[in-house]
């Protein structure tokens, strides 16, 4: 059994650096986009309990059989896909260029994409992320200077936390935010 | 709303309570029993928890993206006096950033594997970093190490570390604490944390701490040498200088003993309880006023309280999850 901290090192290490690849490779093979972030979440689980006896020696090789085996179990048990697609996924070996992890970056490179995913953010977010990670003030201290509550920062916070891990992950840094009605609802009462 | 998405909110709200200065380790046992129920738990949060950690170099920006934010956005009025407060704030830390990074980057694609070790409660470990450095993490403690061929950086998250940094004038070791870095060429000295305070104690060479996560600042806080110890809190560092034993007295730690010198209950209580899950609680003010010396087991509450009832006549009250004293 590899111990959490060992197997946390890996997963972060060796596959998340394919992040971007993975996402490219769950777009191409499905046809429903807004399922995407669900079924990268459903892969990494089984990559984790996957790799928990023993990591495995080519981490790439590994995420990509995972995820095509996902992606055909799930095509098959929604039954959403015509078995021809099925039939060409399993056929489909993983392309070369798919398997490059992404290089990892320089402090300058690092932190302009870390300013780029920013910059992406809604106005409230990015505020609450700036006074976080540039100012470091916890969120107490961000709702007393903002004059809103702490749940609002908190809320901000978690969808900021959400878009720079997936921009910083080679994302498009947007996210799907609250389940609908729910967001609008709960930022309004604030202002 | 789908699970995955679900899962995902939790474990963001999780992250951002880790990073509080209220986390407590009741906290943490509950954080470790959510992760603990599934895998889909631990993917979710070590995903975020390293994305989010990969935009920590935002705290190199100057206040130029405030600025431009301003000028060219609309914003709400409730924000206007925070962004305002804030460029004050800024102004006051500028990092020569740019500067900084001017030397190396420009290198393309290196592989810089990130070390990363750990401690539970009441117990300690000597780890070596790939340059030879030798760190001693204390109870609790949290810490992560980039090591390459052009500089040295580590990150104490949590807890309490010494240091035995290899001397390379060529490689500045650089320790981030919080609010803190702490910048040396080789030296032996011990970084402790609680959320933003952040502590440095020297025993060999010199050390300098300066505000901000950056690798240089035009600002240094404060340059300490052999036999001093800095505390920061906040915008504030105060400069101890004391004498060599007294430093090791507070890196006693390290042979697993806690030395106190004329400390009041109440702290020593605090110290005791960094070690051990069974807290010490102290129930009356004269009680917590209650002087005390000497050198003590941190990992042996029994024994200290022992001492306490027989030394000093106070009141112990011994259940499984606390040891509760009163005058």
């Amino acid at each position: 059994m590899i111990d959490d901290e060992a197997l946390s090192a890996w997963f972060c290490d060796a596959i998340l650096s394919h992040e971007a690849a993975l996402m490219r490779f769950i777009h191409r093979n499905w046809r429903d986009a807004g399922e995407a972030a669900d079924l990268r979440q459903e892969i990494y689980e089984r990559v984790l309990i996957g790799a928990r006896r023993e990591l495995p020696r080519n981490a790439g090789h590994y995420l990509f059989a995972v995820a095509r085996n996902h992606l055909i179990n799930r095509a098959k048990r929604a039954q959403i896909v015509s078995f021809d697609l099925v039939a060409d996924m399993s056929a489909l070996g993983v392309p070369g260029e798919i398997l490059d992890a992404e290089r990892h970056l320089s402090a300058r490179e690092e932190l302009r994409r870390a300013q780029a995913g920013l910059d992406l953010l809604p106005p409230r977010c990015r505020e609450v992320v700036r006074l976080r990670k540039i100012e470091g003030l916890s969120t107490r201290e961000t709702a007393e200077r903002l004059g809103v509550g702490i749940n609002t920062v908190e809320k901000q916070l978690t969808l900021g936390i959400r878009a720079m891990t997936d921009f910083m992950l080679g994302g498009s840094g947007k996210i799907q935010r609250w389940a609908a009605g729910n967001d609008k609802a709960g930022a309004a009462s604030h202002e | 709303m789908s699970d995955a998405r679900r899962i995902e909110e939790q474990a963001a709200t999780w992250l951002l309570r880790t990073e509080q200065p209220d986390w407590s380790e009741e906290q943490q046992a509950e954080l470790h029993q959510w992760l603990d129920e599934s895998y889909s738990h631990k993917a979710a949060f070590w995903r975020l928890e390293h994305g989010w950690q990969r935009a920590d170099r935002l705290a190199a920006l100057g206040g130029k993206e405030t600025v431009r934010a301003r000028e060219s956005r609309p914003v709400p009025n409730w924000w206007r006096g925070a962004i305002a407060a804030s460029i004050a704030l800024l102004v006051a830390i500028v990092p020569t950033y740019f500067v900084a990074t001017g030397g190396f980057g420009g290198v393309g694609s290196e592989h810089v594997a990130e070390q990363r070790f750990s401690t539970a409660l009441g117990t300690r470990k000597t780890v070596a970093l790939v340059d030879g450095s030798k760190v001693e993490l204390n109870t609790a403690t949290f810490i992560r190490a980039r090591v390459d061929t052009r500089r040295r950086e580590l990150w104490l998250d949590r807890g309490e570390a010494y240091f035995e940094v290899v001397h390379d004038p060529a490689r500045p070791f650089v320790v981030f604490a919080g609010p803190r870095t702490i910048t040396v060429l080789g030296t032996k000295f011990s970084v402790r944390r609680d959320g933003n305070r952040v502590s440095v104690s020297v025993i060999e060479g010199r050390v300098r701490v300066d505000y901000g996560g950056t690798t240089t600042t035009t600002r240094p806080a404060a340059t300490i040498g052999i036999g001093d110890t800095a505390v920061s809190d906040g915008d504030s560092t105060i400069v101890a200088s004391g004498s060599i034993e007294q430093v090791e007295r507070t890196m006693s730690w390290r042979r697993g003993m806690l030395t106190f010198n004329n400390a009041t209950l109440a702290d020593a209580a605090a110290e005791f309880n960094r070690y051990n899950t069974r807290k010490i609680q102290i129930l009356d003010d004269q009680a917590a006023q209650v002087r005390i010396g000497g050198t003590f087991e941190a990992t042996n509450v029994d024994a200290f309280v022992r001492l306490l009832r027989e030394a000093y006549g106070v009141k112990v009250e011994v259940e499984p999850r606390a040891v509760k004293i009163s005058a």
